[in-house]
């Protein structure tokens, strides 16, 4: 099969951050090659690389035996490498109809027609779309269809410059199992129609469906090539894990009395209702793929969203709140997930932004003590080691993982009864990631810590239990000492029975 | 507010069947022998204010006393609008349009137009460049002189004067030509500042620069404010300055807030030179009245201004427009446009 | 190094920098501008503009805009007018009835945009055409003062309390006699207390927070939706103040749109932005801000400049600020101590 694309010994660092360590890949025509990397182990990177958003600091590319160097986005898609992106609507134009999308980039082209000659798009548009197999009329606005179609389109559009490549950044996570089978389809006809297609996912249904090959990125290397013949689903996930996730050392607590109980939560229609506690002392990690309810789970916690069915109790007594405002005050604290857009005040200081939940203890007649909240904050900053000059810096000056340290820092100024962390790895390297997990288990004494996680490995490092969802159900539960992975991998990717 | 509305109402029924009896005695001309089948139109450029309301009260009082219809089209300030709604107003079949302000350019081929369809048509105070078209005028140009003889009776033919004015404005251009001939002819007369801003509130702004003026010039002893906003400006900031008594307001045009600014105790504010909004109101009407009833009634319409004096208004002890009516009859009723079949408002 | 602490030092000073240079300027070249009288008026011309300017400030703060405070000032002004010459109420009455309208139509603002989630421009702006035609409907667009006609035989007997016109035109004796004007004492009074609200008090905190990052500041629990509506009617109250000073001044109840309040008041919060770099809307800033604009306008009219180069100057300050706010302040990296 014809190389569409060849990577050899790429390099690419930021700053000290060396992200990319010499991959060295080979895409082919006619093929889907299912990405596979752990958070931080470099595959957005690579594929920023590969479609103009970054340029390489070492190694070479070579699209179709020619060298490729492509200067911006716009470059590398009129050399016919195209990405459609995880968020659906950056690829569709929602008030514009199916037609209008179709050739938009027809249309921003320099040298195309001062008018638009409607009846002439719309039938080039029905061609495109037809020859993908899309039967949907083309004169309906893209914001009316549904998700699954406005992919399907986000793709065609992709696909009207004849590209070479085509890289799908998890297309499938905001898709129902229907909708995506609907995609695969169209995975299939674009394969045979001889393009490379370069697959990121983690959704185990999807790779079994659609693989021709596999490849694991960890510590921005390859860490295994999975042919054709021989796809080893299994073997996959644990190079793309490594083996390093046993390094830290939990010895799961006893448990005692229980602080948080959810009795019967029914999270999505159909789903079977999850009981269960969380006791004092206890850090529980509840992980599933995206889409498996655990965001759910932790905004039904926190009073932002309500369950279909179902209690929760806090303490023995009957626990509903119906905003952040009411969970706060209950003592169910909340450090979210995305800090950037749900936690992190750009305009603040270290100190404001660690007080901020807090300010009416840091205030004597609502005037703000500032003395007081610099003390906190300084004492929290020693403890949890942010690296920063002083509490008075802005928090935009602070790297990503000092700022997840001062978010987190954050909420155990004040002792809670439940402490929720949603993906509080997000974006953090390894070593911050290790004082995060330290110092919420040994603060984790007169609390019930529930951490939200993707990454089974994050799980793994911080906490005493795992409980795994998928479709919304409890399909797991693990005590963290000798824990099977394999068939850990399987509940979360929901294959159990298979394994 | 109710009794207001219903006191109206009772006054204009009441000048209805009153000049209902009034016409028939007098046996007018066509059209105005059957005056309800006559309809009229004002197109207006500015509405807001109390001129403008005043202008309107007016014309509607004088189209009432003669029973014909009334359409009032207000394009608030949009110049193509007002073009828009000459055409509106053709449609509509209106005998005759009143074009009340707006600017040459834009009115000018829509007024043709109306003229092509056999309307008459009258333009208060714009200039449509059409010699079928009567022009309403309140000169302001003698307003400015009024005010600026009345200013060198007090003061002599030497001081030192602050003078307000924004350029641009087509009857503060035209107010302004007094100002120059004046200050052309009398040596004496020096001005020591020009200011002036339209920005509303106009009296707030006006005040805050007359200040600054003064602070700088403290030897002006005459402001010419030919325009009341400009006048009620100054005055706040004379008093504010303490210098009523040494600093005498000349200005344009009146209200019954500016009667009441005048006459309060040493007010700055000596005299203002003004033809009465309702009455101009009036003469559109009774000019287009004359033109529909086959008369020539000339190229300019001329509405004398008054000169009114603070003297004059503490002596009658007047408090508002009506008094000023009632005890300045040549403010009351202007003897312009007349027609014996034509009944005059109020009488 | 030192080329980015000469940065530093230009963003943080600049605006101060360049104010006392545009006072040291005017003292030499207009003839009695330098003087406590004219520092005074000054302030007198700024109060009501500056007295608005700090209610949007409090909007800008939460990430809002409010529209419609100049239209908030003119109808206080009418409403004051209305229920003391027409109602012959006392300036007591006139005052209060002008701040639960300014309250009123905050509330009415921050009610639609917090739960109609109408955007707050259109929502303002909406407000803004609704009270410029309102406050004309009672009097049928004329403006009010005593002695107008009600009715064919009845006129207006009420007039302007001497208490209420003392607001606007009395003056407190501070070494020269009869120096500062009331509206310059409430409008230094507003400011002092908006500027610790806004930087002293945890809810300014909050509010701050909110501007900032909306999503995170209701995660940590503040209620956001409560201190928005908060926001929005202070700016009503103010707005509604500025009017009240304005009828004191001007002594009847003028018919007005107030664009000019809004556009001069919106000019003097964002060339707050500049002063000190703080980059976001803060009070200091505000009257800062008012105060540039006030000595300029002043030191022009004094030196005799036509009124329309007045506007240019003020545009030019207002881009000269924003360059400042955005382009500097971006350089140099953002956060710090409020």
């Amino acid at each position: 099969m014809a190389k569409a694309l060849e990577i050899s010994g790429l390099e690419k660092s930021f700053g000290r951050n060396h992200v990319l360590r010499g991959i060295d890949l080979v895409l082919r025509s006619r093929e889907v090659t299912v990405l596979m990397g752990a958070n931080g182990a470099g595959k957005s990177t690579l594929v920023k690389v590969i479609c103009g958003y970054h340029s390489a600091d070492g190694g070479s590319l070579e699209l179709a035996g020619e060298p490729f160097h492509p200067q911006d986005a716009a470059d590398a898609i009129s050399k016919g490498v195209v990405t459609v992106h995880q968020s659906i609507d950056d690829g569709v134009i929602p008030d514009l109809d199916v037609a209008n999308n179709l050739m938009l980039d027809r249309l921003a082209k320099p040298g195309s027609g001062l008018f638009v000659r409607e009846r002439k798009m719309r039938r080039e548009a029905r061609r495109i779309a037809e020859s993908m197999g899309l039967h949907l009329d083309v004169t309906a606005r893209v914001a009316d269809l549904e998700v699954a179609d406005r992919q399907m389109i986000a793709i065609a559009r992709a696909m009207v410059g004849d590209p070479k490549l085509l890289i799908l950044d998890e297309p499938t996570s905001s898709l129902s199992a229907t909708e995506a089978d609907r995609l695969f389809s169209l995975i299939d006809r674009l394969r045979d129609q001889g393009v490379a297609i370069l697959y990121i996912s983690h959704r185990m249904s999807d790779i079994r469906r659609i693989a021709d090959r596999i490849v694991t990125m960890r510590d921005g290397a390859v860490s295994g090539v999975f042919e054709a013949d021989n796809l080893d689903y299994e073997g996959a996930v644990t190079a793309m894990l490594g083996h390093r996730m046993t390094e830290v050392d939990i010895d799961p607590v006893a448990v005692d009395t229980p602080i948080l109980q959810l009795n019967d939560i029914v999270l999505r229609q159909g789903a079977a209702p999850i009981d269960a506690s969380f006791h004092d002392g206890e850090v529980v990690a509840i992980t599933g793929l995206l889409g498996s309810g655990k965001t759910r789970l932790a905004e039904i916690l926190f009073g932002l969203a309500e369950p279909l069915a179902g209690r929760l109790r806090l303490d023995g007594k009957p626990y509903a709140p119906r905003s952040a405002r009411e969970a706060v005050s209950s003592g169910v604290f909340m450090s979210p997930k995305d800090r950037a857009a749900n936690a992190v005040i750009g305009a603040f200081d270290i100190a404001d932004n660690m007080t901020l939940p807090f300010l009416e203890a840091f205030s004597r007649l609502s005037f703000v003590k500032t003395r007081a909240q610099r003390n906190a904050a300084d004492g929290m900053i020693d403890r949890i080691g942010v690296v920063c000059q002083s509490a008075e810096d802005g928090i935009g000056t602070l790297s990503g993982g000092n700022q997840q340290k001062a978010m987190i820092a954050r909420w155990l100024l004040k002792p809670c009864r439940a402490l929720l962390l949603d993906e509080p790895f997000q974006g953090v390297d390894i070593g911050a990631r290790r004082d995060i997990g330290r110092h919420i288990r040994q603060t984790a004494k007169g609390r019930t810590t529930i951490v939200f996680v993707a990454e089974i490995d994050e799980a793994l490092e911080i906490a005493d239990r795992i409980v795994i969802l998928n479709e919304g159900a409890v399909a797991g539960e693990h005590i963290n000492r000798d824990i099977d992975l394999t068939r850990m991998v399987a509940e979360v990717s929901g294959q159990q029975d298979a394994a | 507010m109710l009794r207001r509305e219903l006191m109206k109402l009772a006054c204009a029924t009441g000048l209805a069947f009153g000049t209902g009896g009034l016409a028939l005695a007098q046996d007018a001309p066509a059209p105005f022998d059957n005056p309800q089948d006559v309809t009229i139109a004002l197109v207006r450029y500015l509405s807001t204010g109390d001129f403008f309301q005043a202008y309107l009260s007016g014309v509607e009082e004088q189209a009432k006393a003669l029973g014909v219809e009334l359409r009032v089209l207000d394009s608030r300030q949009d110049a193509a609008l007002q073009a828009d709604m000459v055409d509106q107003a053709i449609a509509l079949g209106v005998d005759g349009i009143i074009i009340q302000h707006g600017l040459t350019e834009s009115m000018k081929a829509a007024a043709q137009r109306a003229v092509d369809a056999d309307i008459d048509v009258v333009a208060f105070d714009v200039d449509v460049e059409n010699d079928s078209i009567p022009q309403i005028e309140q000169s302001d140009y003698l307003l400015g002189k009024l005010a600026l003889e009345q200013a060198i009776k007090d003061n002599g033919d030497s001081f030192t004067a602050g003078y307000v004015y924004v350029p641009g404005i087509a009857p503060l251009d035209r107010r302004d030509v007094a100002w120059e001939e004046v200050k052309k002819a009398n040596p004496g007369i020096t001005e020591a500042a020009t200011f002036g801003t339209l920005d509303n509130p106009i009296a707030n702004s006006v005040a805050n620069q007359a200040r600054s003026v003064m602070q700088a010039n403290p030897n002006i002893n005459v402001v010419f404010a030919p325009y009341d906003e400009f006048a009620k400006g100054v005055k706040i900031a004379v008093d504010e300055a303490g210098l009523n008594q040494d600093i005498d307001i000349y200005s344009a045009d009146v209200s019954t807030a500016d009667i009441s600014a005048m006459r309060e105790p040493d007010s700055a504010w000596v005299a203002t030179v003004a033809t009465n909004p309702a009455v101009v109101g009036r003469v559109s009407v009774r000019a287009l009245a004359l033109l529909m009833a086959g008369e020539n009634v000339g190229e300019q319409v001329v509405v004398p201004p008054t000169l009114i004096t603070q003297d004059f208004l503490n002596e009658n002890d007047i408090k508002n427009m009506d008094d000023l009516s009632a005890k300045m009859p040549q403010f009351a009723n202007a003897d312009v446009a007349t027609a014996e079949w034509i009944p005059v408002p109020g009488k | 190094m030192s080329g980015e602490r000469l940065l530093n030092f230009a963003i943080r000073y600049g605006f101060l920098i360049l104010l006392i240079g545009m006072v040291l300027f005017f003292s030499f070249a207009a003839n009695g501008f330098a003087s406590p009288r004219s520092a005074v008026f000054v302030l007198q011309s700024v109060a009501i503009t500056g007295i608005l300017a700090l209610g949007v400030t409090c909007t800008l703060v939460v990430d809002g805009f409010d529209l419609s405070i100049g239209a908030v000032a003119t109808s206080a002004l009418m409403l004051s007018a209305y229920s003391m010459v027409i109602l012959e109420q006392s300036a007591f009455t006139a005052i209060v009835l002008c701040l639960l309208m300014g309250a009123f139509v905050g509330l009415v603002n921050g009610i639609l945009i917090v739960k109609f989630r109408v955007p707050d421009l259109l929502a303002t702006l909406g407000m803004m055409f609704l009270l410029i035609g309102l406050q004309r409907i009672p009097t049928q667009g004329n403006s009010i003062a005593t002695g107008m006609s009600l009715s064919a035989d009845s006129v207006a007997e009420g007039v302007f309390s001497p208490a209420f016109l003392w607001l606007g035109r009395h003056r407190f004796d501070l070494v020269i006699e009869r120096l500062v004007p009331v509206p310059v004492v409430i409008f230094l009074v507003i400011a002092l207390a908006i500027w610790a609200f806004l930087s002293l008090t945890r809810h300014g905190r909050l509010m701050y927070a909110i501007g900032s990052n909306e999503r995170a500041a209701a995660l940590v629990g503040t209620p956001v939706s409560r201190y928005k509506i908060a926001a929005y009617m202070i700016s009503g109250v103010t707005a509604s103040i500025g009017g009240i000073l304005l009828a004191a001044r001007l002594g009847r109840g003028d018919i007005a749109s107030g664009t000019n309040l809004l556009l001069d008041s919106v000019a003097a919060a964002l060339i707050g932005f500049a002063v000190l770099g703080a980059a976001r809307p803060n009070a200091f800033g505000t009257v800062v801000g008012a105060l540039f604009v006030g000595i300029l306008l002043q030191g022009m009219t004094m030196m005799n400049a036509p009124y329309y180069t007045q506007d240019f100057v003020k545009g030019a300050v207002l881009v000269v600020a924003l360059v400042f706010t955005f382009y500097l302040s971006s350089r140099r990296g953002a956060g710090g101590k409020v």
